[in-house]
């Protein structure tokens, strides 16, 4: 990201301004476009350069597209395929008249895609201006113009001693204030040896401690509830029935990193999820538990809550960095890592708010704790979520190690009404896909890893046998294509040819694809030209004659 | 600190980049992104390079160097996979770039022609009411080499990234043409640009 324009954001925040995609949004909030008049005023007050404006009104998906006065929005998420093959955003199109992105002429309606509501338990799903509709009925039930809300998903823990469904009570924050210097907390979390939960699985402690030995006059914890993964709703669920969990992490980690200043980064897709945090926030302040001087000890730090703008790479980290700062939500290449040169310029720990919300655990538990709680395999917990496939689809928290098997025959009760598993797609759309052949691999990094799947971000998405796996293939490969930031050349360009060999509807070259393939895996800039091969590479392993290869 | 570029030992000061390093071993690889007088970007990846240790190819032009670090320019994953980018170039453009471009001369030093991709192009969409700088659109491989030097050598900040996926492009100010812009005609951004994309209006033509 160009050094000058992070240093333009740097000042406009520190003269307490918002940023031009706050401006922008608010804008179409208003009048539901972005005029060219509304990018000057954007420029005025974030001080950005009329063009820079002009680049971050084209690049999110929720201002490039005009909105009326009442605006639909469908969900084209994963488990939504699952349970439709899209026929529900087929019947919406045609019973509006509309195509996604449109809007109609008098400026009454319009329709446009949304990836994804995290309604995923109760596929498909329909957001008609602020209500998401969701489950059997929910076309009709939008088109007559009478959407109702959807029931939440459940939640559950399959452990003795929940870490990530049990409610804060900011103990962990308090016993560390009380009895450990930060240094003891960050030796701590190293120890307990907590792997990034956003899909990476990077060590936490290891960002930490980078961070914390990095120069700058200030530092920053930015959690990442902007991931996004179609097929997911575990970020959905921490942040709005759980959200002083991930404020305590936020909180720890910044008396352990020497930042006094946390920003969550929520969903646009999600529109509970900055109320649910703002309010969690706004208790903590009443209780002494956030602001200048934290439970009475001296450490200060408070929080800022931002909502996002449509985009999903904006879940890279360097990508949420300039998210925040209102610019293009595009990926920069590493070095320099955000722990060295992040938010504003500043040394910052990005964390998915999963990973954060472990954290309590350890600082009240303890390392040795917290190790115990998946014997024998990656430490910690998980929170998993299944898709509506399911008898029993949900948020569940559950230990490493167990098979992928247990998880969907005993935690999630099999597929629903008796019908058969064909495959899973596991943590996310770059997560490889799992057929029911291999359901007794084990859930974890390096067992998954060996079969060319991940735990990602832990959601589960189910595919029964109505599944077209070509579509399938698609219906990924579209989701890679409109996502890609445009910044890495192989991703920008070969993700839509890849798009384009499944889309003409002619039988496939193998030899040509897998070249490709290779292409986005060992140039992409980001996860998400490198990833994507992933699914498509084990559709090819194990589906190969339903794709149409030639 | 000391490195080797396919097996030549060479002393380089702390902070050198792989790609400055085989440089100044006489040693080079394509580059379609990168500009000596701009901070490296990383965003064609066609600078890959070996590197011994690491899980695979390398972009040259933002990995810094390490005390003993091997460098294989010849590296055979890297050198089929730098053409396969190249190749998806081309297939984004709706002519060939013209011959003295330096998009053509990088896709003739890897022996690039047909593209084994083909699809959508950029549509045609020529901006000719500079007096001095013509755009053509079409020709964009969003390297942010114009971007870059508006912002880091001029800085004008008169040009921008657009759009996004295989619809990104740059434009000037409100998309409404360089010459209602901040731009102040100095032709950095022709100057850098590889694929003719922008280009000076020369005074015969004027």
């Amino acid at each position: 990201m160009s050094r000058n324009l992070v240093e333009l954001v740097r000042r406009t925040h520190a003269r307490g301004a918002p940023t031009a995609l706050e401006v922008l949004k608010r804008a179409l909030e208003d009048h539901g476009e972005i005029t060219d008049d509304d990018r000057r005023e954007a420029a005025r007050l974030s001080g950005l350069p009329e063009a820079a404006v002009y680049g971050v009104s084209t690049f999110y998906d929720d201002l490039r597209f005009p909105r009326g006065a009442r605006h639909v929005r469908v969900c084209t998420g994963t488990a939504c395929f699952a349970a439709t093959g899209d026929a529900h955003v087929r019947e919406l199109r045609d019973g509006f008249g509309l195509e996604l992105g449109e809007r109609t002429e008098d400026r009454s309606r319009s329709l446009s895609e949304t990836v994804c509501l995290g309604f995923c338990h109760s596929s498909p799903a329909v957001r008609d201006g602020d209500v998401i509709d969701a489950g059997e009925g929910v076309v009709e039930r939008v088109l007559a113009g009478a959407a109702q809300a959807a029931p939440e998903p459940e939640w559950r823990s399959m452990l003795e001693r929940p870490v990530l469904t049990e409610p804060s009570d900011w103990s962990g924050l308090r016993a560390a204030l009380a009895s450990r210097s930060p240094e003891s907390l960050l030796e701590e979390v190293q120890a307990a040896r907590v792997r990034g939960r956003g899909g990476a699985g990077f060590p936490a402690g290891e960002k930490w401690s980078f961070a914390r030995a990095a120069p700058g006059e200030q530092k920053f914890i930015v959690a990442n509830g902007d991931e996004g993964d179609p097929g997911s709703y575990i970020d959905k669920y921490l942040m709005e029935r759980n959200p002083a969990l991930v404020l305590e992490g936020m909180t720890l980690a910044g008396y352990a990193v020497g930042a006094d200043h946390g920003f969550v980064l929520t969903r646009s897709e999600y529109p509970l999820s900055k109320p649910a945090l703002e309010a969690a926030a706004d208790r903590a302040r009443t209780q002494g538990l956030l602001g200048e001087d934290v439970a009475g000890s001296g450490f200060a730090f408070d929080v800022t809550i931002l909502e996002g703008t449509g985009s999903y790479v904006v879940g890279e980290e360097t990508a949420l960095i300039a998210c925040i700062e209102g610019l293009r939500g595009t990926v920069s290449a590493r070095p320099p890592y955000p722990a060295a040169r992040g938010l504003y310029g500043m040394p910052t720990v990005v964390h998915n708010v999963e990973t954060l919300a472990n954290i309590p655990f350890i600082a009240r538990a303890g390392a040795a704790a917290y190790g115990q709680l998946s014997p024998g395999a990656t430490s910690g917990s998980k929170l998993v979520c299944f898709n509506e496939r399911f008898a029993r689809p949900g948020v569940y928290e559950v230990s490493f190690g167990g098979t992928v098997r247990e998880l969907c025959d005993e935690v999630a009760g099999g597929i629903a009404g008796g019908g058969q598993l064909k495959a899973l797609q596991i943590g996310g759309p770059l997560g490889g896909v799992l057929p029911a052949s291999l359901l007794d691999t084990r859930f974890d990094f390096s067992e998954l890893a060996a079969v060319g799947c991940m735990v990602g971000h832990g959601g589960i998405v189910g595919f029964d046998e109505q599944t077209d796996m070509r579509e399938l293939t698609l219906h990924l490969l579209h989701f890679g294509a409109s996502e890609s930031c445009g910044k890495c050349f192989p991703c920008r360009i070969g993700l839509r040819r890849a798009h384009e060999m499944f889309a003409d509807g002619r039988a496939v070259e193998r030899a040509r694809l897998e070249q490709l393939l290779e292409a986005l895996e060992v140039a992409s800039l980001c996860a998400h030209g490198s990833g994507m091969p992933a699914p498509i590479r084990s559709l090819l392993a194990h589906f190969p004659d339903e794709l149409g290869l030639a | 600190m000391r490195v080797a570029v396919d097996g030549t030992s060479i002393e380089l000061a702390d902070g050198t980049t792989v790609l400055q390093a085989l440089r100044a071993a006489g040693a080079d690889v394509p580059t379609l992104c990168f500009d000596e007088r701009q901070e490296p970007f990383g965003a064609c990846r066609v600078c890959l390079v070996g590197v011994a240790g690491a899980p695979g190819p390398l972009p040259a032009c933002t990995t810094p160097c390490r005390e003993g670090m091997a460098i294989d320019t010849h590296d055979e994953t890297s050198r089929r996979v730098a053409t396969a980018i190249v190749e998806l170039v081309l297939s984004e453009l709706p002519v060939a770039p013209a011959p003295h471009t330096e998009l053509a001369r990088v896709a003739a030093s890897l022996g690039v022609s047909e593209p084994r991709w083909r699809g959508m192009t950029h549509a045609v969409d020529h901006d000719q009411r500079h007096p001095y700088l013509a755009f053509q659109r079409e020709l964009c491989i969003s390297c942010g080499r114009c971007v870059r030097a508006c912002d880091e050598t001029q800085g004008a900040f008169a040009l921008t990234a657009t759009g996004r996926g295989f619809d990104a492009n740059v434009t000037a100010g409100l998309d409404a043409g360089f010459r209602d812009s901040s731009c102040v005609s100095c032709g950095a951004c022709a100057d850098t640009c590889p694929t003719d994309a922008i280009t000076e209006n020369t005074l015969l033509e004027l």
